[in-house]
């Protein structure tokens, strides 16, 4: 870490990096954002953006549990219970009696009031309200390790899995046909999913996590001609707005993520505006 | 439409006799309610000994303070039941207003009267006062007069009770002005703005309070400010809170080559009569060892 810690130094002689924690989130930045960006593609693709929001709030039952059970970490709880929640969520829909925007509203309402009914029963919600906006200042050495496993694992999922998830994604019945194992695909996006809004959760925080997987995909899908101009703009976009929003948010004093998510959103306009630009042109 | 009318007679009938059942439960003749957990154990050694008087706890024991407390329908239903509710005042229950609305009965014990606040830079009055013995000492007082006055009956054994544990406060007091007497270096850190009044009692200077507000993360700019005010001025010490994740504490603490104290300022803890004392004698330590 050290070494990294003096190359960022190096190349990034300022103000903002003079201490270790601008560093980390920093390098949480780098890590998390492409991520978001690469898995927002598909959310984005595949209209479930409000899916991703629903498991950002199971994440707060999910800690309401761990901390009824008196586990000092939550992310264990956390993973357990999204999990269990993604996969409810998916078996309900498949069952197909409402529109999926209702189940999903439904089992996003249930995960965020069943968070606050347990935690304000163990003695107060205040004490967890950070983890409503995230704090990314506070990641340690040791979870941006983590964070670079699990973006290397994605990526080399996404290589071994994009061209089923992208035909399951536009037809099932076209993906079936070729041998695609359908609901095993939309399982295991379901899971990447859970587990990386789960993993990210404490340093995003719960009311912007879904901004953070949508708005750069979203402001890819206006500018992007082809399916890999579209991932790499995605990616690019979130990358920018991350360590923009985390530089703005050191001179501005305000909290990161908002900061960070507020970048993005204008990027959106921006790419939104230059989009009905084109198409009158 | 019959199966709907049973169930619904029978919700009934449960609620009723489990009403009932609540109420002849307990043969209380008195009930004392407090807002949250210090006043919880002032009351407790002021009614020690007291048989027909039952002490409850309005906030739970690890409730913490009352910033941005909500109040559940329990807790109201608690107030109500109770015959004195014993709040901290200074603004603390900032919630006071609604329940006095709904209860204008209630008969309420402010336990910080007469005490002098400390005001912020903003000019909103402190509410952490019991943090400081002689105001521990005063609002001991103060409660025991109170309920001397609401329950005749026991006056006498809550000024005993009252006498015997202020002697206590004082002579622990007592104790932390002398061995803290020596110490050379007075300058501090805290966060969430618990310790003004203790600080002030003991001749200690708080520096800078980072994170004023307890349950939000200090931006990066109020970090890097603090790093470097901790840096140019030499303060070796930063005193977090058992209450409240020490993160931003130990990032300040590793930038800036301070040791990270835990300073206690007796909001949770065990429901035991010698709590606050023990919190007290912990924190003598604490500041013994960081400040020597």
């Amino acid at each position: 870490m050290s070494v990294i810690y003096s190359l960022i130094g190096l190349l990034l002689p300022f103000e903002w990096t003079e201490f270790s924690y601008m560093k980390n989130a920093l390098l949480a930045v780098l890590l998390i954002t492409p991520l978001f960006g690469l898995v927002g593609v598909m959310i984005v693709n595949n209209k479930m953006s409000f899916f991703s929001d629903a498991l950002g709030h199971s994440a707060l039952t999910g800690i309401a549990i761990g901390v009824l059970m008196g586990v000092d970490n939550y992310l264990v709880s956390m993973m357990g219970f999204s999990l269990l929640f993604a996969l409810c969520i998916s078996a309900v829909m498949k069952s197909e009696t409402s529109s999926a925007d209702t189940i999903i509203g439904v089992f996003s309402s249930t995960g965020l009031a069943l968070g606050i009914v347990l935690l304000s029963a163990s003695g107060g919600f205040a004490k967890y309200s950070g983890y409503l906006i995230g704090d990314i200042l506070t990641v340690q050495p040791e979870e941006i390790r983590m964070l670079a496993l699990i973006l290397a694992a994605v990526v080399l999922l996404w290589g071994f899995f994009f061209n089923k998830l992208m035909l399951v994604s536009m037809n099932t019945d076209l993906a079936a046909s070729k041998g695609i194992r359908v609901r095993l695909v939309e399982k295991f996006f379901v899971i990447l999913v859970a587990v990386i809004v789960t993993v990210s959760i404490k340093w995003v925080g719960v009311l912007i996590i879904n901004s953070l997987l949508v708005l750069p995909a979203a402001s890819a899908r206006n500018l992007a001609k082809s399916m890999r101009s579209y991932h790499f703009t995605a990616i690019g976009i979130s990358l920018f707005s991350g360590v923009s929003g985390l530089i703005i948010s050191y001179y501005a004093g305000t909290a990161a993520g908002g900061t960070i998510v507020l970048v993005a959103a204008v990027i959106f306009f921006i790419t939104y505006f230059l989009n009905q630009a084109r198409a009158k042109s | 439409m019959k199966k709907l009318t049973a169930v619904v007679l029978a919700a009934v009938i449960f609620f009723c006799t489990a009403g009932c059942a609540h109420r002849t439960e307990k043969p209380i003749r008195f009930r004392v309610v407090t807002s949250f957990y210090p006043l919880y154990i002032m009351a407790l050694n002021i009614t020690d000994g007291v048989s027909d008087v039952q002490v409850d706890n309005m906030a739970g024991q690890q409730a913490g303070c009352l910033h941005d407390y909500q109040l559940r329908s329990q807790d109201m239903k608690n107030i109500e039941q109770a015959d004195v509710f014993v709040i901290n005042g200074a603004g603390m229950e900032n919630f006071m207003d609604k329940v006095t609305a709904q209860l204008p009965k209630l008969r309420v014990i402010d336990s910080s009267k007469g005490i002098t606040l400390v005001k912020d830079e903003s000019g909103e009055e402190n509410p952490h006062t019991w943090v400081s013995i002689t105001n521990a000492i005063r609002q001991v007082s103060n409660i025991a007069e109170g309920l001397a006055e609401a329950d005749p009956a026991n006056t006498a054994v809550y000024r005993k009770n009252a006498e015997e544990y202020e002697a206590k406060l004082s002579l622990l007091r007592k104790k932390m002005h002398e061995e803290l007497s020596s110490i050379s270096n007075r300058d501090i850190i805290t966060f969430h703005e618990a310790f003004p009044y203790f600080a002030e009692e003991f001749g200690l200077n708080i520096v800078r309070v980072v994170n004023r507000e307890p349950d939000s993360q200090p931006s990066a700019r109020e970090l890097a400010e603090t790093i470097r005010l901790v840096r140019a001025s030499g303060i070796k010490t930063i005193f977090a809170e058992p209450q409240y994740p020490e993160s931003a504490a130990n990032i300040i603490a590793k930038e800036s080559g301070a040791a990270v104290y835990s300073l206690d300022p007796a909001v949770t803890g065990e429901n035991k009569k010698d709590a606050y004392l023990t919190a007290m004698e912990n924190n003598l330590t604490v500041l013994k060892k960081a400040l020597k």
